[in-house]
């Protein structure tokens, strides 16, 4: 091998792209490159078939020159050579040995270059055998990990490879090394740098592959962790099969079964829930599906479909109940009797839907239960304020994740039988927003002929509403959606008067705080005229709820006397009111006596209760027209103008001076200046008013008057009657004068302060002025005659 | 380097002629099919039990010739073939013999031998 070690020979040279072939090795090649071509032709030429491969630093450059090309490469011999066609020679080439290449020419076509043989490195020592036998180890590993399934032969060949580079040259063309890392390897002036480059590749090769492989086997891992979840669950099952035993699921179904068989429903729901275990059956429990459906066939089993309580009829019973629970309120008692009375005659007759509509703390709420415990009906209650989605009456649908019933359907579940009373709060405070109208859905709920079959969307089939006794409550009929106030029968719960008030405070409200607060009966005594300033001084409200909670108050002082030492029983005289609660917050609206003229007495109707209005009207030195303050609405501008329109045009009736119409304006207010007023009820006040100003006539104080007024001087009927009286007693008026249209409605009036009070039934503005204002009485008398 | 695929392993060796082995009496003949190799580039050495046969084919159809290879599947250069045998061979006279292409290596028994080289 080593007898040509100086020769002036020169060699054809075969650039390599991408590649590097190391002595000892074969080495297919595909040559296509004409200068290749060439350098093959001219080594096959020669007698011993031999060519100089060498690497291009850059496999782009087609035409290599000297710089392009390593200077190190290796000497081969052409095995075979063979032509697939005209342009491309596939050889076989040998490596022989390193050679350094120089004087490189571009001749005859090819490369050719003056070589010099490298012979390769032959030290030896601890350091080679080290690394010699750690590099089979790590190629060992190599192959095991990248192809276990390698052939033997590769193993056997590293094992019996006892020249380290032969190994390192041969692991290098097994390996896909890069060019330039192989190129290293070739050029290594020592085999221990060689085979430290190679172990260094190797233990990163080792390296990733064995990261690769942990990737690998953790995905199986995880995959075979289901696989074996699935067969140890397919194995339980077996033996529960083996054991007579059912799974969990199954015997969860067989017990929905027996509860079905036992329960009587209709026969499509029967079918429905049928259905539905069925696919219950199927479906395997750790899927969603299988939850909403168990808990969907558990609601409609436990829905009363067939349960009912049964009615009391006993009316005396009833009345009796009503009576205990509530003072007063004798209508709605009387409907509620009369409904009992029609149930006993029929009891196929469909339920009232009744609103109750009254002030805050009437008692619209309790009376709901009262009614419940009169008939010995369940009694359930929502409260529907601020309610704005439709789903919550109505349910979701089963297809939602959550889905729930809606109230109405749960509020039966809880009942337990298909005919409770269901108490609906506050109907007047629905909500709505793009989620729904609950008013919308509450109109097929609260409709008898509709709400047979009432279809909630989570129960998705009918169910019977109409034996329920439907109780709504509201504080005022202005926000309920008139179709949805057509379907029920209002009753109204006005405020009580006070003498109701101090009833229902003895009987009810003191005995109830006096527990609450630890006492007995007897160690405190609310005299009545304490009660009377309690609820004329402190509380100012059409309820009960600022009374019973004064009350609770003054009890409370007392228990913290009994604890602090006290002994003998406490009167709550009226005096020591102020001392216990603090200065009185209301000043009762007293009569105003000696106003000058222009001032009169109106009435009006607050949400709270009834109310003493007065409307001040005062002649101005100069300008002309009508000037009006007081937050006044639009309705009761009007009605303001056509006031002074008919004055104007009777002045002369009146003894009015008709220059003063054009000479002086005049100021109509009505305090209190803060809050909003409107409605044209005050009608006939303010004509009453003008009346008195220009006429310069005081009216009389202890008179209080209500009633519309037209242009041709008609009055005509107002509402709220019995708060305005009630709130005309209460300032300590005497005579009201009110619209002959509302005499009707003086029957509402608690017979007390009917009596205590003079009523004028009206038709004409003439008749309000002559019992209002003496001085033109007696003109208009004179008129008359 | 990323990639890492096994190349189907390569043989590391030089081309090996073919052999026939006869077992004659008192020895054994070899018959190498040698052919275009001139018997001046061939070495043989027997050691022991071993044969080894080795040398050279070079090409004598060259450029000089006013022809070029189209294709080549004759493998000149260097070969070198082993073969080992049952019995050891120190005490054998041998004998080599070529002939259009073959080369006969006679290894007899010292008693019966006719030729020496």
């Amino acid at each position: 091998m080593s007898e040509e070690t100086a020769t002036t020979k020169l060699y054809p040279v075969l650039p390599l792209k991408n590649t590097v072939l190391f002595p000892y090795l074969l080495m297919p090649l595909s040559v296509g490159r004409s200068h290749s071509l060439a350098a093959v032709q001219a080594a096959l030429g020669t007698e011993d078939k031999e060519i100089i491969l060498v690497a291009q630093k850059d496999p782009a450059v087609e035409i290599p020159a000297k710089g392009d090309l390593y200077s190190v490469g290796t000497k081969a011999v052409i095995r075979k050579m063979a032509r697939p066609n005209e342009n491309l020679m596939e050889v076989l080439v040998m490596g022989v040995e390193r050679v350094t290449l120089s004087n490189l020419v571009n001749e005859d076509g090819y490369l050719k270059a003056d070589i010099a043989v490298l012979p390769l490195p032959e030290d030896q020592g601890a350091e080679t055998e080290a690394l010699h036998s750690s590099i089979v180890d790590l190629a060992t590993r190599a192959i095991e990990l990248a192809q276990p399934q390698a052939p033997a032969e590769v193993s056997r060949m590293l094992a019996s490879s006892d020249d380290p580079l032969r190994l390192v040259f041969l692991l290098a063309s097994i390996l896909s090394l890069e060019m330039q890392k192989e190129q290293a390897l070739l050029e290594a002036a020592s085999r221990t740098d060689a085979l430290r480059l190679m172990h260094e590749y190797l233990s990163h090769e080792v390296q990733v592959l064995e990261l690769k492989t942990n990737i690998n086997n953790r995905a199986r891992t995880e995959m075979n962790k289901e696989q074996r979840e699935y067969l140890l669950r397919q194995q339980l099952r077996a033996i529960q099969q083996e054991l007579g035993e059912k799974n969990p699921e199954q015997a969860e179904v067989e017990m929905l079964r027996e509860q079905l068989s036992k329960v009587e429903l209709p026969e499509d729901v029967k079918k429905e829930v049928e259905r539905e275990l069925g696919r219950l059956d199927k479906i395997p429990s750790a899927s969603p599906e299988h939850n909403v459906i168990h808990t969907y066939i558990e609601l409609v089993l436990e829905l009363p479909w067939n349960k009912s309580t049964d009615d009391n009829l006993d009316i005396a019973h009833a009345r009796k109940v009503l009576d205990d629970d509530h003072f007063g309120l004798k209508e709605v008692k009387e409907r509620i009797l009369e409904h009992l009375g029609v149930l006993k005659m029929n009891p196929n007759a469909k339920a009232p839907i009744l609103c109750l509509v009254g002030p805050p703390g009437v008692g619209k709420t309790s009376l709901g239960q009262s009614i419940a415990r009169a008939l010995g009906r369940k009694f359930e209650r929502m409260s529907l304020g601020g309610m704005h989605d439709e789903a919550e009456l109505r349910g979701h649908r089963r297809t939602y994740i959550g889905a729930m019933p809606g109230r109405l359907i749960q509020a039966v579940r809880r009942a337990g039988a298909k005919n409770p009373v269901l108490m609906l709060d506050e109907i007047d405070k629905l909500g709505r927003d793009y989620r729904g109208d609950p008013a919308a859905a509450l109109l097929e709920i609260l409709d008898p002929e509709q709400n047979k079959t009432f279809r909630d969307n989570y129960l998705d089939v009918a169910w019977d509403l109409s034996k329920v006794l439907f109780v709504t409550t509201a504080n005022t009929l202005d926000t309920i959606p008139r179709p949805l106030l057509d379907r029920m029968e209002i009753l109204r719960l006005s405020g009580y008067t006070e003498e109701e008030k101090i009833e229902i405070a003895k009987k009810y409200l003191i005995p109830r705080q006096i527990k609450e607060s630890g006492l007995d009966a007897e160690k405190v005594v609310l005299p009545d005229d304490t009660l009377a300033r309690l609820i004329r001084a402190y509380t100012r409200e059409a309820g009960l709820r600022r009374l019973e909670r004064s009350i609770g108050r003054l009890t409370r002082k007392v228990a913290l006397r009994f604890a602090e030492g006290q002994a003998q029983s406490v009167t709550i005289q009226p005096d020591d009111l102020v001392e216990m609660l603090g200065p009185e917050p209301f000043t009762i609206d007293e009569m105003r006596k000696n106003s000058p003229a222009g001032v009169v007495a109106g009435l009006a109707w607050t949400e709270t209760g009834g109310d003493v209005l007065y409307v001040e009207g005062t002649l101005l030195p100069d300008g002309s027209g009508l000037t009006l303050t007081g937050q006044l609405g639009d309705v009761m501008k009007e009605s303001a103008r056509t006031a002074q329109s008919w004055v104007w045009s009777h002045a002369e009736e009146l003894g009015i001076d008709a220059a003063l119409f054009k000479n002086s304006g005049v100021h109509i207010h009505v305090p209190a200046g803060a809050i909003p007023k409107d409605g044209p009820s005050a009608g006939i006040t303010m004509a009453t008013a003008l009346a008195s100003s220009y006429t310069k006539c005081q009216a009389r104080s202890d008179t209080a008057m209500t009633g519309e007024i037209t242009l041709t001087g008609l009055v005509l009927p107002i509402g709220g009657v019995k708060e305005k009286v009630l709130a005309a007693r209460r300032a300590g008026i005497k005579r009201i004068i009110m619209p002959r249209g509302n005499r009707k409605d003086v029957r509402d009036i608690p017979e007390q302060a009917r009596n205590e009070m003079e009523f004028f039934f009206v038709e004409r503005i003439e008749e309000v002025l002559e019992n209002a204002i003496p001085g033109v009485a007696s003109r208009l008398q004179l008129m008359h005659v | 380097m990323t990639v890492f695929l096994f190349s189907p392993p390569r043989q590391i060796q030089e081309w090996q002629p073919a052999v026939d082995i006869y077992k004659a009496d008192g020895g054994w003949i070899l018959k190498f099919d040698l052919a275009g190799v001139r018997l001046d580039d061939v070495r043989v050495q027997v050691r022991q039990r071993r044969v080894t046969v080795s040398g050279i084919r070079r090409d004598w159809l060259t450029e000089d010739a006013g022809c070029r290879h189209y294709s080549m599947e004759i493998t000149y250069s260097r070969f070198e073939r082993t073969i080992e045998l049952p019995d050891n061979l120190s005490q054998s006279n041998i004998g080599l013999d070529y002939r259009d292409g073959i080369l006969l290596v006679r290894l007899l028994q010292e008693k019966e031998s006719k030729t020496n080289e």
